[in-house]
């Protein structure tokens, strides 16, 4: 077992050891956030076939296992991105859909170059902007070189989205690692999500944010109209004129919950009402003006997820050019949203929102923490409540017998500076997280790798 | 007849249509007179003699020959006077052909707006009809910046003309061609964050822009010097002297007889546009500013006057109290600056008293509103020995009011300039006429 | 704050605040614009409407009273043509019949202009689609209720509109290219001309009606006990079927005489009326045939030449229009004109030699007449919402202020208050600035902002304190 481990320790940084975790695996006397019991501060957890076979503070160990020493190991659910681009080689980080934010070192939020120029829409017919048939779970593949950065976080899994047009396309929840982009699957259609894009003049409709929700109610009253006619045709085809096949409208029906991005406060009253009305499980994303939502959001009863790309006071900015007070209090407050959702109660998740080094991740967790959030609610926030609220939590977001082998191994307690991420366990099998990937770069530093290069796009 | 044919011809009437004088001398009796710069004299006089006002206040009886207009109890202000604007210039601003502002240049000292400015503008005529008898012309909108539309914009518009609001031919109506010299001040244009993402502009940095900015001082200081030193020689006769359209043009600012219009709305800009003066010892008249922050002290121990822009205008951030275009105008006057009102547009010229009541709603002295139409604005641009207040020897630009002409409420009635009438009729009062008559 | 507290803490502010205040105004001049003026006279408002009106009004005990000596009463002013707290493009101009999209949805309560605007006596705007389309978007009427959120603010019971528009801005996207100009052709628009704008709202309008007799047919046929399959609801259709059946105000964009005439025609021949024309600067030349129609006219007091089709453009466009008995407002159309309406009113005086309240009603009851909300604004009268403003002198003076305005008997704008707050408020923001550029470490700390002294600037008392 030892020469195996130092086998593995002596391998190349970057590698991935592909399938060559001895199973079973225990980790032993480490600190343990189970998220759905209790915390234990010296307990054990054993893997077995990709799940996980036992958890608690007496745990018989296989024989066979490999034991890794726990003692000042924190041990995790792997962590899970909210919503993201994570694993779809070539596409640009998720838009946030309302308010531009001004955090440093995010990437441009262009949309990613299409091959051929769309024709310009005329109308709602034209099904301007429309991906919902894209499905991110045909998209996936290992190949996508910012999963490095992601796994070295502590993220195992993410929920990922196509990015393009108004309709992005499928959702799925995917494991960040495996052989081939269909072993990454965990669940699919897992939503749908929507961006407002209120497109340049010459690109046609919609060029505007009303026409975006004009756009949005047509679709829903197009689908709501498509699965009548067929639940009427199919008992009474004599007569009628058979229904179209839309091919638009049958992945929208497909998906089970519709995501629509809320960053002001005003936008999170119009996307309540919004999601109420189009009659469909909704979810908002964004929120970082939520801090004077909360009561709104809890009495709603509607799941949120809160952006890490915290609004930040711009790098290059004019001195005599003084900020909005309401963009200072957004500024000011924006982090605190996490922690005021936790202490209401209100289902709520993290997400990336196109940050994607290691280190970047940390720290915005961490400011959410210093801001309010408890350092144990954090971890629910980025494990068992994205599982909850895209109904995956019977089969992963805990460490609970039973469930996906995904583990994150630190040492330090979660999102602290000096914290480190040591093991990564995905379905099971070892991840090493690269370390170069932890450490903070100063920007342009040479050799410092960026995850968001792709040399290659590809499925599967 | 009915009620529409009525009204029109009372209209008619009042405007005293039947009665204009054909002269420039005209006694005008019985009426409260404004003089401005002396305190009002009720039940007075007003003797004109070739367009130039002879008496004030007097009862004497007109001399032979002399036309008598029964003021009928109204009240005589001086013609009211706007700063800035582009009327003569542009007819319709959404129609390139119409519009004669912005030439294509980075120094443009020797581009004149006197001999672009159209007698038959139906602008001018239509400012005339709200008591205003002469305003500013200038070459540039202010609007010509660095990048638009590729190019490097434009510092130096050209010389803008103070006009009279009547005449056959633009030499009839200049008062003074090169009044002031029109420039566009660079400014530090930094896009904000916001919209680089939004567009999906390059981020420039700060120290860019800053650096761009200096950049282009420097070149307008650079071009200053050379006009000196072209004045110079000039003088000096060199054999080789050649002379340069441009240099000649702005000998007239180095001499400090043309002050530069400069266009600076921010509180950076003007200290910069002040201390830029100094340092090139020219005379500088600040323009349309946004804010005065804490330039208030510079601007009067630089004896510096300012030609406001429109009162009527929304603050500049979110966050300003919203009265603060408002009470921009009294902010200067505190400061001990001296002021006047242009609107640097075209359509509204004619809206300039109303600009100016609206400063005395919130804070500037009722008193200091009406200066800052008359005789602040002569003496600004320089002509204050002739224009801006009814006293003797200045030129006669009289209007006749039933009330306060910065009032919306009160009608002008007859107007002089240079001691001739001139009618109120305009496009407006035409179509008024034409289409009450329809059946 | 745990989170029941704070929201009844929240709530409890809330009812002090907004709910059932009484209030007498007393000794002021009253303009009611209806029913002419009360020198030294008194209101009182009470459960959000006018109670009573008169030389004297009796004590109410728990009321506000605010002294009106030398100071003048109006109601609310009302803005006919607004593009004020609108998220976005206020323009879908992609298609040339955009009726698919609602100004509703896009209402944004925090647009500070609404505030600045109350501060110029404006209490009721009817917020417009932009004038790119012939056939533009859906329109809604909002009262000013600065702090409330947009479902809040809509004005209840005011019928919606749509907005068309002729003339240059409709087809300017139809133009061929530009003989100078570089670089590939933007892809045309159509229509290119005032024929194919007449076109537009033609077909759009015959398309309803087929769209109209498909859905009869349907609830036909169901009645029938068929099982037809639905024909699909549209979006774009439907606002027009609601204005053929008279559901919905027309609200049209215009300049030209020959365009005002060409679209009542069509509005004739399709069967609905036009409810208002807007800007409508050539009206004076039509006016017989605007008031035999029974359209009304919300005009700009003196804009013109700005276009061509702005160039006969007269100041006198509001008296004539009016004499010829057609229901005539002026409008601001801009988020700084709003601000002081009463002024653009007295213009008339000038042009037009229109009388005191004539000028008054522009930007008050007819107004309140062309939106159909003229029961319950527009004048000051027992019965109407208490929406009223309180100016230091005639509201017709180039001098005059705005003090105080009321909406529904809540004080939404007070002069003195917005003096008094602006210190703390600049006191606050400063604090903020300064931890921001000082980039402390990151802290457990709120910023303090708290109810007391906030700013009117600050909208949003929505947001929970702790």
């Amino acid at each position: 077992m030892k020469l195996a481990c130092a086998v593995a320790a002596l391998a190349l940084p970057l590698a991935v050891v592909n399938g060559q975790t001895p199973s079973p695996v225990a980790i032993k006397d480490a600190h343990i956030f189970t998220v759905s019991g209790a915390e234990l501060p010296k307990g054990t957890v054993v893997l077995r076939d990709g799940l996980i076979e036992d958890v608690g503070a007496n745990v018989t160990i296989p024989a066979d296992a490999w034991i890794i020493d726990g003692t000042g190991l924190t041990v995790c659910p792997g962590f899970i991105d909210g919503l993201s681009t994570w694993g779809i080689p070539g596409a640009a980080p998720v838009a946030g859909g309302g308010r531009p934010a001004g955090a440093p070192g995010a990437t441009p939020a262009a949309a990613p170059a299409q091959t051929t120029p769309a024709p310009r829409s005329n109308g709602p017919e034209d099904r301007p902007q429309t991906h919902t048939y894209e499905r991110a779970a045909d998209l996936v593949s290992p190949s996508d070189h910012r999963l490095e950065a992601a796994r070295a976080a502590g993220f195992t899994s993410a929920v990922t989205f196509p990015n393009q047009g108004i309709f992005e396309g499928l959702g799925a929840i995917i494991n960040l690692a495996g052989e081939r982009g269909r072993d990454m699957v965990i669940m699919q259609p897992i939503g749908q999500q929507v961006v407002i894009r209120p497109g340049r003049l010459s690109s046609g409709f919609p060029n505007s944010l009303m026409g975006n929700i004009a756009y949005i109610r047509q679709m829903y009253l197009d689908l709501d109209q498509y699965k009548r006619a067929r639940e009427i045709y199919d008992a009474h085809p004599g007569g009628n004129r058979r229904p179209e096949y839309d091919h638009y409208l049958q992945a929208l029906s497909e998906s089970p919950r519709l995501l629509l991005p809320a960053v002001e406060e005003q936008q999170i009253d119009r996307m309540l009402a919004f999601g109420a009305e189009l009659k469909t499980p909704f979810v908002l994303y964004g929120l970082h003006e939520g801090f004077t939502r909360v009561d709104q959001l809890k009495q709603a009863n509607v799941p949120v997820l809160v952006s890490l790309k915290w609004p930040e006071k711009p790098k290059e900015s004019d001195p005599a050019d003084i900020p909005n007070y309401r963009e200072l209090v957004l500024r000011q407050r924006a982090p605190s949203v996490p922690g005021m959702l936790s202490k209401a109660q209100v289902r709520f998740a993290l997400y990336s929102d196109g940050i994607d080094t290691a280190p970047e991740l940390r720290k915005a967790v961490k400011k959410a923490i210093d801001a309010g959030l408890g350092p144990a609610d954090a971890v629910r926030a980025l494990t068992l409540s994205v599982a909850e609220i895209y109904g995956v939590s019977d089969r992963m977001g805990s460490i609970d017998k039973g469930k996906i082998a995904n583990l994150v191994v630190m040492r330090g307690d979660p999102f602290e500076d000096k914290t480190t991420v040591e093991y990564v366990f995905i379905d099971g099998q070892e991840m090493k997280p690269s370390k170069e990937l932890q450490k903070e770069h100063p920007p342009g530093a040479a050799g410092a790798p960026h995850p968001s290069e792709n040399l290659e796009g590809g499925q599967n | 007849m009915s009620r529409i044919a009525l009204t029109a011809a009372a209209f008619l009437v009042a405007c005293g249509a039947a009665m204009a004088v054909d002269s420039n001398s005209v006694l005008i009796q019985n009426v409260t007179v404004h003089p401005v710069t002396a305190p009002d004299i009720s039940n007075a006089s007003v003797l004109v003699i070739d367009g130039k006002i002879a008496e004030v206040g007097s009862k004497a009886p007109a001399p032979a020959g002399v036309t008598v207009v029964d003021g009928q109890g109204l009240h005589l202000y001086p013609g009211l006077m706007n700063a800035a604007t582009n009327v003569g210039l542009s007819e319709i601003s959404a129609i390139r052909d119409s519009v004669d502002l912005d030439e294509i240049g980075l120094f443009n000292p020797e581009l004149r707006a006197e001999i672009a400015f159209n007698p038959s503008s139906e602008h001018i005529a239509v400012t005339r009809a709200s008591g205003i008898t002469s305003v500013i012309s200038l070459p540039g909108s202010g609007g010509n910046f660095a990048g638009l539309a590729g190019g490097e914009g434009t510092v130096i518009s050209g010389q803008g003309a103070l006009m009279h609001m009547e005449g056959w031919t633009w030499e009839d109506m200049a008062i003074k061609p090169s009044a002031v010299m029109d420039v566009d001040f660079p400014q530090i244009q930094m896009v904000p964050h916001q919209f680089v993402v939004l567009l999906g502009l390059p981020q420039r940095t700060f120290a860019d822009v800053e650096r761009e900015y200096k950049e282009r001082l420097d070149r307008f200081s650079d071009f200053i010097e050379r006009a000196r030193r072209y004045k110079q020689a000039k003088a000096a006769a060199a054999p080789d002297f050649k002379s340069d359209i441009k240099l000649e043009a702005m000998i007239p600012v180095i001499d400090g007889k043309i002050p530069l219009f400069v266009r600076a709305s921010r509180e950076r800009a003007i200290k910069d546009a002040v201390a830029f003066a100094d340092k090139t010892k020219v005379k500088i008249i600040i323009a349309d500013p946004l804010e005065l922050g804490s330039a208030g002290p510079l601007l009067k121990s630089h004896n510096i006057p300012v030609v406001l822009g429109k009162t009527f205008e929304l603050p500049l951030r979110d966050d300003d109290p919203y009265d603060t275009p408002y009470t921009l105008p009294s902010q200067f006057y505190k400061a001990g600056v001296k002021i006047c009102f242009g609107t640097f547009d075209t359509e509204f010229a004619r809206n300039v008293p109303f600009e100016a009541a609206q400063a005395a709603a919130f804070g500037l002295p009722h008193d200091e509103a009406l200066k800052g139409l008359t005789i602040n604005t002569a003496e600004i641009l320089g002509v204050g020995d002739q224009f801006g207040s009814i006293e003797k020897g200045k030129v006669a630009d009289l209007i006749l009011t039933d009330g306060d002409p910065m009032e919306a409420r009160t009608n002008i009635k007859r107007m002089f300039i240079a001691g001739r009438e001139v009618s109120l009729e305009s496009r407006h009062t035409r179509e008024y006429e034409k289409w009450s008559k329809r059946p | 704050m745990r989170p029941i507290a704070s929201l009844l803490a929240t709530a409890a502010v809330l009812a002090s605040s907004i709910a059932a205040e009484t209030t007498i105004i007393r000794n002021a001049t009253i303009l009611t614009i209806t029913k002419g003026r009360i020198e030294k006279g008194s209101v009182l408002i009470q459960d959000g409407k006018i109670a009573e009106v008169g030389t004297t009004v009796n004590a109410r005990s728990g009321a506000i009273v605010v002294d009106g000596t030398g100071k003048y009463l109006t109601p609310g002013i009302i803005d006919c043509h607004s593009h004020t707290a609108v998220e976005g493009n206020v323009n879908e101009g992609s298609v040339s019949d955009s009726s698919m999209v609602n100004i509703k949805d896009v209402i944004n309560p925090l647009d500070i202009n609404i505030y600045r605007a109350l501060a110029g006596g404006l209490t009721v705007s009817n917020v417009l689609h932009g004038s790119a389309n012939a056939i533009g978007g859906q329109t809604i009427v909002i009262k000013l209720r600065w702090g409330k959120t947009a479902p809040e603010m809509i004005f209840e019971g005011a019928k919606p509109g749509i907005k068309f528009a002729l003339g240059e801005n409709p087809k300017r996207q139809g133009y061929p290219p530009d003989f100078f100009s570089q670089g590939p052709p933007e892809p045309r628009r159509y229509p290119g001309t005032r024929m194919g704008v007449e076109e537009v709202i033609r077909e759009s309008f015959a398309e309803a009606k087929n769209y109209q007799a498909e859905w009869k047919e349907y609830n036909d046929r169901v009645a029938r006990g068929e099982h037809p399959i639905p024909p699909r609801k549209d979006l774009r259709l439907e606002p027009l079927v609601e204005v053929l059946e008279g559901k919905r105000y027309v609200h049209a964009h215009c300049y030209r005489a020959d365009e005002i005439l060409m679209l009542m025609r069509v509005a004739d021949d399709m069967g609905f009326k036009i409810r208002t024309l807007q800007h409508v600067l050539e009206g004076y030349k039509v006016a017989k045939e605007i008031a035999a129609h029974g359209a009304g006219a919300s005009t700009f007091s003196d804009w013109w030449s700005y276009k061509i089709e702005a160039y006969d453009a007269t100041p006198y466009n509001a008296a004539m229009m009016m004499r010829q008995g057609v229901v005539v407002s002026l409008n601001s159309d801009s988020d700084e004109l709003q601000r002081h309406l009463n002024l653009e009113a007295a213009k008339t005086m000038r042009y037009g030699g229109l009388t005191e309240d004539e000028a008054l009603a522009m930007v008050t009851i007819n107004p309140a007449k062309q939106l159909g909300i003229d029961d319950k604004v527009g004048s000051i009268e027992v019965g109407k919402s208490g929406d009223l403003v309180l100016f230091d002198q005639d509201p017709l003076s180039n001098y005059s202020k705005v003090l105080k305005v009321w909406i529904d008997g809540h004080e939404y704008f007070d002069r003195g208050k917005d003096l008094e707050t602006r210190g703390q408020f600049e006191q606050r923001k400063k604090v903020l600035l300064d931890k921001e550029n000082a980039t402390p470490a990151p802290t457990n700390q709120q910023p303090a902002n708290q109810k007391r002294g906030k700013h009117p600037n600050e909208a949003s008392p929505t947001e929970v304190s702790r």
